[in-house]
């Protein structure tokens, strides 16, 4: 209970007006500047401070949208920083994060605007995540940490208010997903027996690198029952190929495994590509099992997975043995393998890409201005 | 894109998106572009579905070309 007598306490909490504050926050709100939460307020002057962080003209494209009349420019892009939430230094990592996306090529062809969606996922290595502060470690996916929410949503900020890509206008996906609000993971490289994703694109330790790509969904994977590296690989290639994923003739994604199960098999003697390749011995799904889901043909022209007896079928043989299996995995380069997460639990997850099937990731080295 | 090309074009969706197209016509400079809405889906229909469909936005297609054309029934 407070006495009436005691001396009311001021903390230091700034003194600001809340009346101004909610003005401010609905001016954006109103003007469906937002993702639906409420945005930073940006001015000139705070605006410039991002600008600082790099040596990037605030003119230059980062990613052309000619079809919608649209460039993101890095103005843009640290405007959208500001307004969701970022700090000026997280800044350097919202443009390397652009440049992957425009090297990757899914969000210039559209794919943003695709009934299918997609978000963007962002993964960071080097020095800078422990520099602001971004989570590797427990908690991965989840809440809490600044510069994760804030990065992932600076991408979908920029998005919507930079490309115009406003849900029901330009954005038409039928569902979408959570991973639109902010998608953003540090890789665990410190409890990580292996090297990062950065390292095995060519970037050294003392750099910062971010790769990106456009993703479907997130899977759970719950793995804490075996020791054994075949199984772990199985049941990783299982999730992969699950056939609700299939769109096209083949899968891709990212393995996110916590370093539990990281060093369960590297201590069995296994590579990140020894896992891979085994994920692709794994890799598929009898045709029965394509038929049972009506996913046995492949579409002329679109390529897309569909009955047999569609029309639109490339016409094919049956197999004699519906037992007969059809390769869904083509190669090691259609799975990416991170580090991430706490070493407590065989606890680890997939990420359902839109690609690549069939090349190397696109690692952007940060550049930090001096 | 093909019309300011120099070739007679009409696009068509279906109306699932026409929130879509009306404001992409904005977007480029184009408001109150005509276009045809046929019924949502399309993917899940038959052969058969689908030419009816054909068949009733024909005349909306040839008015918007407004060529002149004349719609002649298929032998």
């Amino acid at each position: 209970m407070t006495s009436a007598k005691e001396t009311p306490v001021i903390d230091d909490a700034p003194l600001a007006d809340p009346a101004e504050i909610r003005r401010a926050m609905e001016y954006y709100a109103e003007r469906g500047w937002t993702d639906g939460l409420p945005v930073v307020p940006v001015t000139e002057s705070y605006l410039a401070e991002f600008l600082a962080t790099t040596s990037r003209d605030p003119d230059e494209v980062l990613i052309p949208m000619p079809h919608l009349n649209k460039n993101l420019t890095v103005r843009l892009a640290a405007i959208n920083a500001a307004l969701a939430g970022c700090l000026p230094e997280y800044f350097p990592v919202v443009v390397a994060a652009w440049d992957s996306f425009l090297r990757d090529g899914m969000v210039t062809r559209a794919i943003w605007q695709s009934t299918t969606g997609t978000a963007g996922f962002v993964v960071v290595n080097g020095p800078v995540r422990e520099r602001i502060g971004l989570n590797c470690r427990g908690n991965v996916w989840g809440s809490g940490f600044r510069a994760n929410a804030t990065i992932g949503r600076a991408i979908r900020l920029g998005a919507i208010n930079g490309l115009g890509l406003k849900p029901h206008v330009f954005d038409q996906a039928t569902q979408g997903t959570p991973a639109k609000y902010s998608c953003c993971i540090g890789e665990n490289e410190e409890d990580s027996p292996w090297p990062s994703l950065a390292a095995d694109n060519g970037i050294g330790p003392e750099d910062s690198a971010v790769c990106s790509c456009v993703i479907r969904s997130v899977l759970h994977i719950e793995a804490r029952h075996t020791t054994a590296p075949e199984q772990l690989a199985a049941d990783f290639a299982d999730s992969l190929c699950r056939t609700g994923a299939l769109v096209r003739p083949r899968a891709s994604g990212y393995v996110v495994l916590n370093p539990e199960h990281a060093r369960l098999l590297d201590k069995a003697g296994w590579t990140k590509q020894d896992l891979r390749q085994a994920i692709v011995e794994h890799g598929f799904r009898t045709y029965g099992q394509l038929a049972a889901a009506g996913k046995e043909a492949i579409a002329a022209g679109t390529n897309w997975r569909l009955p047999g007896d569609h029309p639109d079928a490339v016409a094919q043989q049956p197999p004699a043995d519906p037992n007969t299996p059809v390769q869904l995995i083509a190669s090691a380069d259609a799975i990416q393998i991170v580090v991430a997460g706490a070493p407590n639990a065989g606890v680890s997850s997939i990420v359902e890409t839109f690609g690549p099937f069939d090349r190397q990731p696109m690692v952007v080295k940060v550049e930090e201005k001096k | 894109m093909l019309e300011r090309a120099g070739i007679p074009a009409v696009s068509l969706c279906t109306d699932a998106f026409r929130i879509t197209a009306e404001a992409m016509a904005n977007q480029l400079g184009f408001p109150g572009y005509q276009y045809v809405a046929v019924p949502h889906p399309v993917a899940s229909r038959t052969e058969k579905e689908i030419d009816e469909m054909a068949h009733d936005a024909l005349p909306e297609v040839v008015r918007i070309l407004g060529a002149g054309l004349i719609i002649r029934p298929v032998d």
